[in-house]
């Protein structure tokens, strides 16, 4: 940016980074939206859909996203095999059982512009199911984007104190039973 | 038709339109389709394919050419007040005075009347490179106060080369104006008239003009440029360990901040220099060497002050002083 030699500015505008997100207890669809805009390489400004300028995006701990509601049990994938009777309907939470990366994977594939670069985005996601990374990705990255969802803290994770200076709403009498 | 018949390619009472086929052949345009334009024009093409384009005419030598008016135009159109007659020999070259002699002496005078009564630039062209060196270094040395010698002599040197020099002498027609015996002018003889046109321009406006002169025209060819683009810096992080043990600052230490796709082919490295802790400047880089040498290169700018987001240079024009109010004297 700053007084750069050309070609170095060059080299640097164009080169492609690579992105790590960690996908435990985040929303999938979030975490597909973040995975295609920097595919796409709608983050930078010198976007063009012909200049193949995406990044490539590694997600680790797939296995443990979060689907809001009860989409595990309501949202149903459908695939069909060709042959009659071939059609075939899973719930998300069979799908994450059999293979823990095809739900960002579907919903990634889902969100890239419907063209013949679409393949090649995909190539350039990585999922991994747990955050046990090979060494080569590893080297390449760049740097982590930060969750798009603020984890709610569970009650074991409070300590005493925190517990104890937490308002009470009402105080009971001393002979309330409370179940 | 029957007017058809009359009108040949010879005149008509009606418009005269005249065009030149050759030299000696005027032709007045009719309204018909001509049967011979065709073939001429072929024939014509084909004979340029063979030959190839017509050499470059000097625009002395095409019609509409007045010597005196184009110089009194050259001076009014810059803006400048030449004395008409140190301009005129501010343009004429010694191999244009030799050729000339030559060719009177072929064409059967005597040496004495062979010796043209014209003076050439020599003088001229020799004060004229002086003076743009050192009013360009004063310039160099005001607008970047840290810049070294050498850079100094380069940025100068780039500004003087033939081929800067030769490209703003072009654009402003000195080429048109210059005698000199070969057409298209050679670079070195280009050059030189436009030192004598400068040390013309000196010796009728004097220094300061000649000065602004300088500074509009020379020094935009330095607009875009990068410092070394101009001058080639072999060892970027040697010249900042001096510069900073100049200062009396602490060396730099390179550190990595950023990486991308290291194991891949097209890896990206953005290294950061620190001295006592604190950034100097950071650099990209295909490899990590190439991306600290960078981050030297980037250092060295900013410590001359050439970066990118300086400060423009002050074009304007010079503000005339008022004259001073004259007081009448009081009579007593």
């Amino acid at each position: 940016m700053s007084s750069f030699t050309k070609s170095a500015q060059q080299w640097a505008t164009f080169a492609r980074s690579w992105f790590l997100i960690d996908a435990r207890m985040q929303p999938p669809g979030k975490i597909a939206t973040m995975c295609s805009v920097r595919l796409q390489g709608k983050h930078k400004p010198i976007y063009h859909a012909l200049s193949d300028c995406g990044d490539h995006v590694v997600v680790m701990n797939t296995r443990h996203i979060a689907f809001s509601g009860n989409k595990w049990e309501q949202k149903v994938y459908s695939s069909h095999t060709g042959y009659p009777g071939g059609f075939k309907q899973v719930t998300a939470a069979q799908l994450h059982h059999k293979d823990p990366k095809a739900i960002i994977k579907l919903a990634v594939y889902g969100m890239l512009p419907r063209n013949l670069h679409r393949r090649t985005m995909m190539q350039r996601l990585h999922l991994f199911p747990d955050d046990v990374l090979p060494d080569d990705i590893l080297e390449n990255l760049t740097e982590e984007l930060p969750q798009p969802r603020v984890i709610p803290r569970k009650l074991s994770e409070y300590t005493q104190e925190e517990r104890d200076a937490f308002p009470m709403l009402w105080t009971p009498p001393e002979d309330y039973r409370m179940k | 038709m029957a007017s058809g018949y009359l009108v040949g390619r010879g005149v008509t009472a009606l418009g005269i339109h005249l065009q030149h086929v050759g030299r000696n052949v005027l032709l007045t345009q009719t309204r018909e389709k001509k049967r011979w334009m065709k073939a001429y024009t072929s024939l014509m093409e084909r004979k340029m394919k063979l030959d190839g384009p017509p050499p470059p005419k000097p625009r002395s030598h095409q019609p509409n050419w007045d010597y005196h008016a184009e110089v009194q135009a050259f001076s009014s159109r810059l803006h400048e007040n030449f004395s008409l007659e140190l301009l005129k020999t501010a343009f004429v070259n010694p191999c244009y005075v030799r050729s000339e002699e030559e060719s009177r002496r072929k064409l059967g005078l005597d040496s004495e009347a062979a010796a043209l009564s014209l003076r050439d630039n020599t003088e001229l062209r020799g004060r004229g490179l002086e003076f743009t060196h050192s009013f360009l270094s004063d310039w160099c040395r005001g607008n970047f106060p840290n810049l070294p010698a050498e850079a100094v002599t380069a940025l100068v040197g780039h500004l003087t080369s033939p081929a800067v020099m030769c490209h703003v002498a072009r654009n402003l027609a000195v080429e048109d104006l210059t005698l000199s015996s070969q057409f298209p002018v050679p670079d070195d003889v280009l050059r030189a008239t436009f030192f004598a046109v400068v040390e013309a321009l000196r010796e009728s406006s004097g220094d300061e003009s000649t000065g602004l002169f300088l500074r509009d025209f020379l020094v935009p060819e330095l607009i875009g440029k990068d410092l070394f683009e101009v001058w080639s810096v072999v060892n970027p992080m040697g010249l900042l360990v001096e510069e900073l043990s100049r200062r009396k600052q602490p060396l730099p230490e390179p550190r990595l901040i950023r990486s991308a796709g290291a194991s891949t082919v097209l890896p990206l490295y953005f290294v950061g220099l620190y001295s006592d802790k604190k950034l100097l400047a950071e650099g990209p880089g295909e490899t990590v060497l190439a991306a600290e040498e960078e981050a030297a290169r980037v250092a060295l700018r900013k410590l001359y002050g050439y970066t990118e987001n300086r400060r423009p240079w002050d074009f304007s024009p010079l503000r005339q002083q008022p004259a001073p109010a004259v007081r009448a004297l009081q009579s007593t």
